[in-house]
């Protein structure tokens, strides 16, 4: 190449190529990431192959380690930590939770930080906005200050064992390959952190938006019908847990003296209602899934009491759950942790057992500041006007300008809405609460005065603790803040003038709660707890109790006149019986049979007939049903909808619009309900055989012409979903029994919420035993990220071992942690 | 005048896996960009006609080498259907991050030669006798 000018052409050319090779390789090319270090074969994301052949015996070293500590791995994974002191158990505990879950707890921390866009863009902004607002960063650093002797010593060191695993992982290459793909590696993890991790749950199961939904309601729907459709207690016959009797208080008000509401006060519900919609799943808590229950000794086979716990959640990949045991000697529990935090949460030790549900009561209340231009950065509150405290944050956003934010601060918590009107909202959540101390005391707890007392102190988010011992005793306690309103009308928006602050909570001693009581069993499935005279105000039948069906089905087994077995406890948690089914399914059947029906449809309804009301995969009357139910709630509130215009989205009241239903095709047939605004008079049978000439209809378009098709795995599936949302690495789509109401809960289509932890316990024999969807590893690539999803969709348990019996069990490895 | 390098076509087998093996050290070490700066030298070092196809082999050798050894050792099979699954690679599967790690380093060494050749030939152009290190140059 003799001419100069191609020379230099050439130059060019080459300077450009290898322009474009580097930037793609130092900083990547959207969706690609920087491919230099990405896909590096030593150093990039390709060392998540190492996990793929699972992990041997291996001595390490750990810096702030006093003494050795053990960990023995079994065959799947789980984990069982054997240390010499407390300090030393929760900093292997942190170490192991960061080798396996690193990313997830990375996750965790940012989310509810408002630090996400920092990795991921300006998509994840207003999530960061919303959760800056809300104040879990306030919360978290208030709980770490007021933070007791032990829990500083458990969070230091687990922070310590995150901080050890995250350095080691830099030093050799293996951070996580999430971390790798997104160009970023992870700060230090510190108490806060942790505390952080807390709030996030708190915040999925308890922070709800329903003053605003019935707001909505009352100014769209109308007033009249909002108290009738709404309530403060069910319409539908429940399962209250603790009958009573009760203390003497204040008896709750019926939701009927709604405050005229003005445009301006929709406008901004409406604004709100749309924001907090908007955001990322389980930034507000819509609704709860889970059970527990406990049967004396004196009803149990094995001569001890039994116990059985599956909380419902998200079901992600990896899981929320951690199994492990932690043995020092100061504890010695068996259970799972949530990666971020040192302890088991849901478990037994050497004398108890314990799980959890969603207590459900109203712990979130919104208020509506007055402001005046008159006064510009104040509010009015207790006769005088007041300055708005500010706190001022940075949120950094990947490829984007960092974004400053001002969050205003009013008496009643932060400002969450200027639009408008402004809105503050008062949340249990935002109140620190030790929550990790309780935990620990449980753990050490060794009789359910001892569980009482650690659990007097649980705020938020309420619970119901259920308890078994070794001696045959059970009880239930549903603990948490209740908070109480000196006046006004909680279940709506209140004024912020200081008339209706939430002026303190049910005492511990008048909480629901129970202990050992006469039938021998308790049972909580996120109904409402008390019964009608209860004389406190706990939330309304839409904020945000379960239905019921659960609780229903559950003590219906258990109020069986027999004795129990473990076995019989598995049977339940798995059970797809439908409570709903077994008390409408009769009288649909009752209600075709005047009706005109072809030969294809009479099929539809025989299959109805000969129903043993299971949502099993391959049940041909669960599509029916299913079909049905959801065509008859249209059929009957969709006019209204319609007519009025209502605001809400039916699907978020839909568990209440389901009671009412219920409760009138059970006793009120001639409800004005079934009649909307211009239709000819109605009563539940004309609306119920509409209803199953639709599903007919609809089931016929979309699964063919022959019912006896018509399998309920064919339109009900279920999916775990990867955490990071990388859709390609779920697990299913896959055919799944249950549905919304059974104890087997599996709504939606497709279910991604469900059991995210099955766990049985029999003192009798001493024998507990359990399962989780996922496995122990967040590594896709491991043999450890799916491999217990089989053993839990054939509902089956594996036992859960001690650490000594894990040791001596085949498959497994050994980690020596030294100092 | 043409500036010509000393290096000649005998040499690409020892060029190639000299830088080969300059690549693969750094891919080992995380300094994954010396492959690029192997194809540098290749390209200022050796004929045009040498440092093109040398620097890209020795690219694919310092990353597909290292690749086959994670294969020896772990089996990659399930981090790159991991991979494919993150990148929205649906046709392929495996065999699409595999390919693309190795063209990366493919690319990372041919570019870096094409640099290396195109900058000594602007830069030494019209000079006879052009010493780089221990090198001469024509």
């Amino acid at each position: 190449m003799n001419n100069p000018i191609l020379r230099v052409i050439n130059l060019v050319a080459a300077v450009a190529a290898a322009g474009a090779m580097l930037y793609v390789a130092f900083i990547g090319a959207a969706p690609l990431p920087a491919l230099g270090p990405a896909f590096n074969p030593s150093t990039g994301a390709w060392t998540m192959a190492a996990d793929s052949a699972g992990l041997g015996n291996q001595t390490l070293h750990l810096a702030g380690l006093q003494e050795p500590v053990r960990i023995m791995l079994e065959h799947d994974g789980t984990a069982h930590v054997v240390a010499l002191s407390d300090h030393d158990l929760f900093l292997a505990v942190g170490y192991l939770h960061a080798r396996f879950r690193l990313f997830q707890m990375d996750l965790l921390r940012r989310t509810g930080e408002g630090r996400l866009s920092e990795v991921v863009g300006k998509a994840a902004l207003d999530n960061d906005r919303f959760e800056l607002q809300l104040g879990l960063l306030r919360t978290a650093q208030l709980e770490w200050s007021q933070a007791g002797a032990t829990s500083r010593m458990a969070l230091t060191a687990y922070a310590q064992g995150v901080n050890d695993r995250i350095d080691e992982a830099k030093r050799l290459h293996q951070l996580p390959a999430m971390f790798i793909l997104l160009g970023y590696e992870p700060q230090p993890w510190t108490p806060i952190d942790t505390a952080i991790v807390k709030g996030d749950m708190t915040q999925t199961l308890n922070f709800t938006d329903t003053p605003l939904v019935m707001r909505l309601l009352a100014k769209t729907l109308g007033v009249d019908l909002t108290s009738k459709w709404f309530p403060v207690l069910p319409p539908n016959p429940q399962s209250p847990y603790d009958p009573g009797p009760y203390p003497s208080a204040h008896a709750p008000a019926a939701v009927t003296s709604m405050a005229t509401i003005t445009d301006a006060q929709t406008a901004s519900d409406l604004a709100l209602y749309q924001r907090l919609a908007s955001l990322p799943p389980g930034s507000i808590a819509t609704g709860g899934a889970s059970n527990n229950w406990a049967v004396a000794a004196a009803k149990s086979t094995s001569g001890g009491a039994l116990l059985a716990g599956d909380p419902h959640l998200h079901l992600t990949l990896p899981a929320i759950w951690f199994q492990l045991t932690e043995d020092s000697p100061g504890y010695h529990t068996s259970g799972v942790s949530i990666p971020g935090t040192p302890v088991v949460l849901i478990g037994h030790n050497q004398h108890i057992a314990w799980s959890l549900t969603d207590a459900q009561n109203q712990q979130t209340f919104f208020y509506d500041e007055q402001e005046d231009a008159a006064h510009p950065g104040q509010y009015f509150w207790q006769g005088g006007w007041h300055a708005y405290k500010t706190v001022s944050y940075d949120i950094p956003v990947l490829h984007g300008p960092t974004e400053h934010l001002t969050v205003k601060l009013s008496a009643h918590g932060p400002v969450i809405s200027q639009r408008g009107l402004t809105t503050s909202v008062w949340w249990s959540g935002n109140l620190p609460s030790q929550d990790l101390d309780v935990v620990l005391r449980i753990g050490q707890a060794s009789d359910f005065k001892a569980f009482s007392d650690a659990l007097r102190d649980w705020h938020a988010p309420t619970h119901n603790f259920v308890y078994a011992d070794d001696k045959g005793n059970i009880g239930l306690i549903s603990a948490g803040y209740y908070p109480q309103v000196a006046h006004g009308q909680p279940w709506l928006p209140m004024p912020g003038t200081g008339e209706d602050d939430v002026t303190g909570t049910v005492p511990y001693a008048d909480i629901p709660q129970i202990y050992d009581p006469p039938g021998n069993i308790v049972w909580s499935a996120n109904q409402r707890q008390v019964g009608a005279d209860y004389p406190y105000y706990i939330g309304t039948a839409s904020n945000f109790f379960d239905p019921g069906y659960r609780a229903n089905e559950i003590r219906r087994v258990l109020s069986e006149d027999r004795q129990f077995a473990a076995t019989d406890m598995m049977a339940l948690q798995t059970d797809t019986r439908d409570f709903l089914a077994s008390e409408i399914t009769p009288l649909l059947v009752q209600a075709l049979s005047t009706d005109q029906l072809t030969t294809a449809e009479q099929k539809a309804r025989d299959i109805l007939t000969n129903w043993d009301y299971r949502m099993e995969v391959d049940s041909t009357a669960a599509s029916v049903w299913w079909t049905f139910w959801q065509a008859y709630l249209s059929q009957t509130f969709d006019p209204w909808w319609r007519a009025q215009r209502v605001k809400v989205n039916k699907q978020e009241v839909i568990d209440t619009l389901g009671q009412d239903l219920e409760a009138w095709t059970l006793g009120d047939t001639s409800n004005a309900a079934y009649t909307p605004p211009g239709a000819a008079r109605q009563t539940a049978n004309d609306v119920m055989r509409k209803a199953f000439h639709a599903a007919f209809a609809t089931l016929n378009a979309e699964l063919g012409p022959d019912p006896g098709s018509w399998t309920w795995g064919t339109i009900h599936t279920r999916t775990l979903q990867n955490l990071a949302q990388i859709s390609a690495l779920d697990y299913g789509p896959r055919s799944d029994r249950g549905d919304a109401y059974t104890p087997l809960a599996a709504g939606d289509f497709p279910s991604t919420h469900g059991p995210s932890w099955r766990m049985v316990v029999d003192w009798g024999t001493h024998t507990f035993n359990a399962i989780y969807p996922g496995g122990q590893s967040e590594n896709p690539a491991s043999a450890w990220y799916v491999d217990r999803v089989d053993t839990w969709w054939n509902g089956l348990y594996a036992p859960m071992l001690s650490a000594d019996k894990a040791a001596s069990s085949s498959g497994g490895a050994t980690w020596r942690l030294n100092p | 005048m043409e500036t010509e390098p000393v290096i000649g076509e005998r040499w690409f087998v020892p060029a190639a896996l000299v830088a080969g093996a300059i690549c693969g050290t750094g891919v080992v070490l995380g300094a994954w960009w010396l492959t690029f700066l192997a194809g540098v030298a290749l390209g200022v070092l050796t004929r045009a006609r040498v440092a093109i196809p040398a620097g890209s082999v020795a690219g694919l050798l310092g990353w597909g080498l290292p690749l086959a050894w994670e294969q020896w050792r772990y089996g990659i099979g399930p981090a790159a259907h991991t991979l494919a699954s993150i990148m929205g690679i649906t046709q392929g599967g495996a065999v699409g991050p595999v390919a693309l790690t190795c063209l990366v380093g493919l690319l990372l060494g041919l570019t870096g030669a094409w640099l290396g050749v195109a900058a000594r030939s602007v830069l030494f152009s019209g000079q006879s006798d052009v010493a780089i290190g221990g090198l001469r140059f024509r």
